[in-house]
């Protein structure tokens, strides 16, 4: 009975010990990093942390499964959150920062850059490289017969063409169908609001024509979905990047040089690739951005 | 029908994702203790307290099975605001919740202690403190142990919710196996491992209280 509780009180008082060594060593200055609940953000969370880990010893302390930007931000204003690492242009121009749609990619990040700035004192680091924002999307065979390249090409066929959308998306004013089909003047012969991750399989599988999926899904590279060039810009710019609190780059001197090394690294299609090893073959994401940085060598070539 | 369909699915699941899964398991352990471990220290003093002041008993147990009626989901978020998001939200709730089992343990098992041996060690000169510690303790240690194996099962399933404050452990795997198309596999592997942990609580400290 002795020996017993003895090393019930040792293994209690281990992890205690090692409670009071980790909340005292390194999380009170550690970088906390904000992942969401989408592969996508959770794969770019990890390769965010893995990039500090790999060229710094600052402690990082990855914190997961922040549902939506809004949290984000909140956290990030109670300095919970030092580095957003999944952030898109389009989510914060219209939700935090309530300013009207801007449909130019280019400036669109200009205007958050500058806001951010002014009003949070956070700054947005250059892009990932990929935007994840609604597209339509035909087969490989649809896109032939029609000679489908851009939303407006679909104009001519549309009293014989089938639509999924998102149901959402489909009741939404302002950006939604109804706004769209103005826009482009197009009317669907019939428009089905489905669920978002049913799209893929629908139209892939022949039961739909046209579909409105997410640009960075990985079913949209695994099945050689086309994807329509939205020629009216009608569609809001999400170009994915990260912000970081100014403070805690001033703070860590070497941050800022290390997270530019992603800048611009992901395109869509690579996006694409990793968000279908995550969610097909069921790769967990801290995983797929471990591989993914050792194949490109954790970028280090350039900056020698 | 589904388990077994997606039985490949989980096996490569789980040699394709060995580390991670170790290292969410591993974390999952290591809050759930601390947690527990918190409690024990508050907890079995609080209980010999109340024991020896009857007058409180009733005040103190009342206010902590107030405590034990909080959803564990409403608890979290409301330490979330106090303390924020991560590991001290989710051991801080874990210690709330583990409060009651190791605080009534400890008086039922020292209350119920016989008189006559208290009588008698009373009888051969013992002091207060020599009574508590070398009678009544020993006696109510196993309802003790009971009470602290209780509090480790739920730690387990308070960790698991854990994740939506950002806290990491097996309920992240979970999570994610729920936002995933096909993630069924993802689902089984997460809540097995945490029913393991589970299991584990409970079988080891059921071996300390046989003797």
């Amino acid at each position: 009975m002795k020996k017993k509780l003895l090393l019930l009180t040792s293994v209690f008082s281990l992890s205690l010990c090692l409670f009071f060594y980790n909340s005292f060593k390194r999380d009170v200055n550690a970088i906390k990093l904000s992942g969401g609940i989408t592969s996508e953000s959770q794969i770019l969370m990890s390769l965010v942390e893995k990039m500090i880990v790999h060229y710094t010893d600052y402690p990082v302390k990855p914190l997961n499964n922040l549902a939506s930007a809004n949290i984000v931000h909140q956290a990030m204003l109670n300095e919970e959150v030092d580095i957003a690492t999944t952030r898109y242009t389009g989510t914060d121009l219209l939700v935090t920062l309530k300013l009207p749609l801007e449909t130019n990619p280019e400036k669109a990040f200009q205007i958050v850059e500058k806001e951010f700035i002014e009003r949070f004192n956070q700054q947005w680091f250059p892009g990932y490289g990929f935007s994840n924002q609604f597209m339509f999307m035909v087969t490989q065979e649809t896109a032939e017969k029609y000679n489908l390249k851009k939303i407006s090409d679909l104009k001519n066929y549309d009293d014989k063409l089938t639509v999924g959308v998102d149901t959402a998306w489909y009741k939404r004013k302002g950006d939604g169908y109804q706004a769209f089909s103005k826009e482009y003047d197009i009317d669907f012969k019939r428009v089905y609001p489905m669920q978002i991750g049913l799209v893929y399989d629908a139209v892939a599988a022949g039961e739909l024509d046209v579909v409105l999926g997410y640009s960075t899904d990985g079913r949209v590279g695994s099945y050689n979905l086309v994807m329509l060039e939205d020629d009216l810009k009608f569609f809001p710019p999400y170009t994915a990047a990260m912000i970081a609190r100014i403070e805690v780059l001033e703070q860590y001197p070497e941050l800022e040089k290390v997270l530019l090394r992603l800048e611009n690294k992901i395109d869509t299609e690579t996006m694409q690739r990793l968000n279908y090893e995550a969610d097909n073959d069921l790769v967990e994401p801290s995983i797929v951005a471990q591989r993914f940085l050792e194949e490109n060598n954790y970028f280090e070539e350039e900056y020698k | 029908m589904i388990i077994l369909s997606s039985s490949t699915n989980i096996i490569s699941y789980l040699i394709e994702n060995s580390t991670y899964i170790f290292q969410e398991f591993a974390k999952h352990l290591y809050l759930s203790l601390i947690g527990v471990g918190f409690s024990i220290i508050v907890g079995v003093p609080l209980g010999i307290w109340i024991s020896e002041k009857k007058r409180l008993a009733g005040i103190v147990i009342g206010i902590i099975n107030v405590i034990q009626t909080v959803p564990s989901f409403a608890m979290l978020s409301i330490l979330m605001i106090v303390l924020g998001l991560g590991d001290n939200t989710v051991i801080a709730t874990i210690f709330l919740y583990a409060l009651l089992p190791i605080v009534k343990n400890t008086y039922v098992g020292l209350d119920s202690v016989d008189p006559h041996f208290i009588d008698c060690g009373r009888g051969v000169g013992m002091s207060r403190f020599q009574v508590l510690r070398i009678v009544k303790f020993p006696i109510a240690l196993p309802i003790i142990l009971a009470g602290i194996r209780n509090a480790l099962v739920i730690s387990v399933g308070v960790t698991a919710i854990g994740s939506f404050v950002g806290a990491g452990g097996l309920g992240d795997i979970i999570l994610r196996g729920t936002n995933t198309t096909n993630g069924t596999p993802i689902i089984i592997v997460g809540s097995f491992f945490t029913a393991l942990i589970a299991v584990f609580f409970d079988v080891s400290l059921g071996k300390l209280e046989e003797k």
